[in-house]
């Protein structure tokens, strides 16, 4: 009856594709188009060939491996404990594992060069900080995965075999794909990461655009830097959502009976991994700040200086998650409802967006709106940061969203249209209300990322214009650092706030 | 007089959403097949996974072959040690492994050596009726009624001394569950072997039994 059969969802689905469609796709293609044509071979020859910048390549490399290493190692592990061992207070525990995902990057990579101090100013450094912030990826990938596994083939083994074997025999190979898929998820992700490296001083592909443009105001060689860099994560993000395939879009299902029994002798050695996992990861970064800030001299003036940053990231963050959310919801619904093979196509489409690096975001979308005439009047803009943060999350979100839209069966719609309802009371009284925890998550995931996102505000931001990240990304060079601290601290306190929130509404739901 | 091959005491289980099973007693002798009916819900698959060692009883004491395997919040006798087969209503065959590889993982984990598992799978798919050329493909490559076969065999592979088979016809069209149906009473006549089915379909029941128990509302009636 809706769904696509509907000509209503189709206009809307395309308005909102067209809509987000400007945001996105014109500044890589335009950037694209400026590497190849005006950037002569000989920029693409140096910047892929020479000495300085085949040792970037390894860096830049060595970081993704190492990252998706570390932080598949850790995030499988905790992945199980959550999926397969019964511990008390669980859904609090998994917020406290996923809270450094939640944490911008550079904030947890700031708390660490309180605890390393010059040890974490090396790519290891920046290795160990990207795999604490991308680890809570491969963990709930792995629990995802491990909850899409039928109970009841891992039963049929532990009848004739013992837990350890069922694992390595039956669940391992059955989990495989989506591990590998987010371990490739997380390679790019962290190759794509500007603020770690730039604040470790580590020099990696995605610091070197943002000095060539930033710094140099070379914006041939900016785009020239940006292409290899977009062509790997578009073409790994690609492979690793058709790995996933059908997963992302994904159901829970509860541990019982005999799963939650066979792992019972594990149960200690899981909340002893926990508590290292959430001690280490989330524990020891803060209270780093916290001791930093509390050894600042004065705290007053740098956080009255930063009023105005911290008011616009608020409002910013505010209005592009609800823009984003919003938009996400009309793609979201329409990807949930396209037949599978279209569905992994669109996947696949989705996260390597997602994946783009945010400075290579940035200087499309400058290449893109800073130009006379209409366009360009709202280059100048804090507009720029909204489309940024369009640009950045709405992929993600129409992933989240569609998962959730999957839950809801066609019959229901179907039983809704024959009862006479019209389109808007279909969607209005039963798709979004079924879907509105959904929604609350989608919406404070995109806040999060849009509150911790520097990337590409950091090159599209007006003059004069600031938000907080910015802020502490550039006070770092030449502030104190219990200064910096209280402000990365606060930027912390404001993202696990509606994390917090969102985990009793998830629990409170599920208790239902 | 001879003890009973699996005795169920009392044995109780519950669950926060759902109905178990309350206060159950039940003796069967060994190579007696028992058919366990009852409407949807009313707890005769909880009876089997508590029989399997899938759950844990909250109450009541479980005994098989003379040993007690379970009691109140305990599994005595862990799953892969009391020797049962099991066919799960949604058969539950590893979709990665091929036919031969759901076979070979079962006889792996029970001891048998290489060197008679080609006798083994050979006596197997002529009780079972496997056709040879099915065992290099996948679940999903078979039809309903093979997958159904596989599944049996697999439950029979490792020599089980107890079979417990949860509403294996449920998914067939009506032919094919008459004559798997008529296979499976032949094949648990020539082996000997205790079985508990459940099903609620009165012709199961009175093709498969030689005996049959109600369950209503998690109580034997």
């Amino acid at each position: 009856m809706w769904g696509w059969r509907s000509s209503r969802t189709v206009v809307v689905f395309a308005a909102a594709t067209a809509f987000v469609g400007a945001c996105v796709l014109p500044p890589l293609f335009m950037l694209s188009a400026i590497a190849v044509s005006s950037a002569p071979l000989a920029i693409l020859r140096s910047a892929l060939l020479d000495n300085r910048q085949q040792s970037l390549l390894y860096t830049t490399i060595g970081i993704g491996s190492g990252t998706a290493a570390v932080a598949t190692a850790i995030g499988v592990g905790l992945g199980f404990v959550l999926a397969r061992i019964a511990l008390p207070f669980k859904p609090a525990l998994r917020i406290a594992l996923i809270a450094p995902a939640a944490l911008p990057p550079y904030v947890i990579a700031l708390a660490w060069t309180h605890i390393a101090g010059s040890v974490a100013f090396t790519a290891i450094g920046a290795i160990v900080v990207l795999a604490v912030a991308f680890s809570p990826l491969s963990m709930l990938a792995t629990e995802v995965g491990l909850r899409r596994i039928d109970p009841r083939l891992e039963e049929a083994a532990l009848l004739v075999t013992t837990p350890a074997r069922v694992l390595r025999r039956v669940t391992w190979p059955l989990l495989l794909p989506i591990v590998t898929s987010a371990a490739l998820i997380i390679f790019v992700l962290a190759i794509s990461e500007f603020s770690v490296p730039g604040l470790l001083r580590v020099r990696v592909f995605t610091t070197e655009v943002f000095t060539a443009f930033a710094s140099l105001y070379d914006f041939g060689q900016a785009a020239a830097l940006s292409l290899p860099l977009l062509a790997v994560s578009v073409v790994v993000a690609g492979c690793a959502a058709i790995g996933v395939g059908d997963r992302l879009v994904t159901s829970r299902r509860p541990v019982r009976g005999a799963l939650a029994d066979a792992f019972d002798g594990w149960r200690w050695g899981g909340a002893v991994a926990v508590g290292i996992g959430i001690v280490t990861m989330l524990g020891v970064p803060l209270a780093a700040l916290v001791g930093e800030a509390f050894r600042a001299t004065s705290i007053v003036p740098i956080v009255r200086n930063s009023r105005d940053a911290m008011i616009n990231s608020l409002s910013l963050a505010l209005l592009g998650a609800t823009a984003v959310t919003t938009l996400a919801a009309v793609i979201g619904y329409a990807r949930a409802r396209v037949n599978s093979t279209s569905g992994a196509v669109l996947d696949a489409f989705w996260i390597a967006l997602f994946t783009v690096p945010s400075t290579v975001v940035g200087i499309g979308l400058i290449r893109m709106w800073n130009r006379p005439g209409a366009l360009g009047a709202v280059y100048g803009t804090s507009a720029m940061l909204l489309l940024a943060y369009l640009a950045r999350f709405v992929p993600v979100g129409a992933l989240g969203v569609a998962a959730f839209v999957r839950s809801v069966p066609d019959s229901h719609e179907e039983a809704a249209a024959v009862a006479g309802a019209g389109w808007l009371r279909t969607m209005t009284r039963i798709v979004l209300p079924q879907i509105r925890i959904g929604l609350l998550a989608v919406w404070v995931i995109a806040f999060i990322l849009a509150f911790g996102e520097v990337g590409t505000s950091i090159l599209v931001a007006p003059a004069g214009e600031s938000t907080l990240p910015i802020r502490v990304y550039t006070l770092t060079a030449n502030a104190p650092p219990g200064q910096v601290a209280a402000l990365a601290l606060f930027q912390a306190i404001v993202v696990i706030g509606p994390l917090a929130l969102l985990g009793a509404c998830l629990a409170r739901r599920r208790t239902r | 007089m001879t003890p009973p091959f699996l005795r169920l005491i009392g044995v109780t289980k519950q669950y926060r959403t759902r109905r178990g099973i309350e206060d159950v007693s039940l003796d069967i002798s060994s190579g007696q097949s028992v058919v366990v009916v009852g409407p949807s819900g009313s707890g005769k698959t909880t009876l089997l996974r508590l029989i399997a060692g899938l759950e844990r009883p909250d109450a009541g004491e479980i005994w098989l072959d003379g040993r007690k395997v379970a009691d109140a919040r305990r599994n005595l006798v862990a799953a892969n040690l009391r020797r049962v087969g099991f066919v799960f209503q949604d058969l539950a065959l590893w979709p990665h492994l091929t036919v031969r590889g759901n076979l070979e993982f079962v006889a792996d984990c029970s001891g048998i050596e290489k060197t008679r598992r080609a006798e083994v799978f050979d006596q197997i798919h002529r009780q079972c009726r496997l056709e040879a050329d099915l065992f290099e493909r996948y679940p999903h490559q078979l039809s309903g009624g093979e997958q159904q076969r596989v599944a049996l065999a697999r439950a029979l592979v490792g020599a089980p001394h107890l079979l417990l088979l949860d509403e294996p016809l449920s998914s067939l069209d009506p032919d094919l569950r008459i004559e798997l149906r008529n296979e499976l009473a032949s094949l648990q006549r020539a082996l000997q072997l205790t079985a508990v089915y459940v099903t609620h379909d009165p012709d199961d029941a009175r093709t498969l039994a030689d005996r049959t128990v109600t369950i209503r509302n998690g109580r034997l009636v």
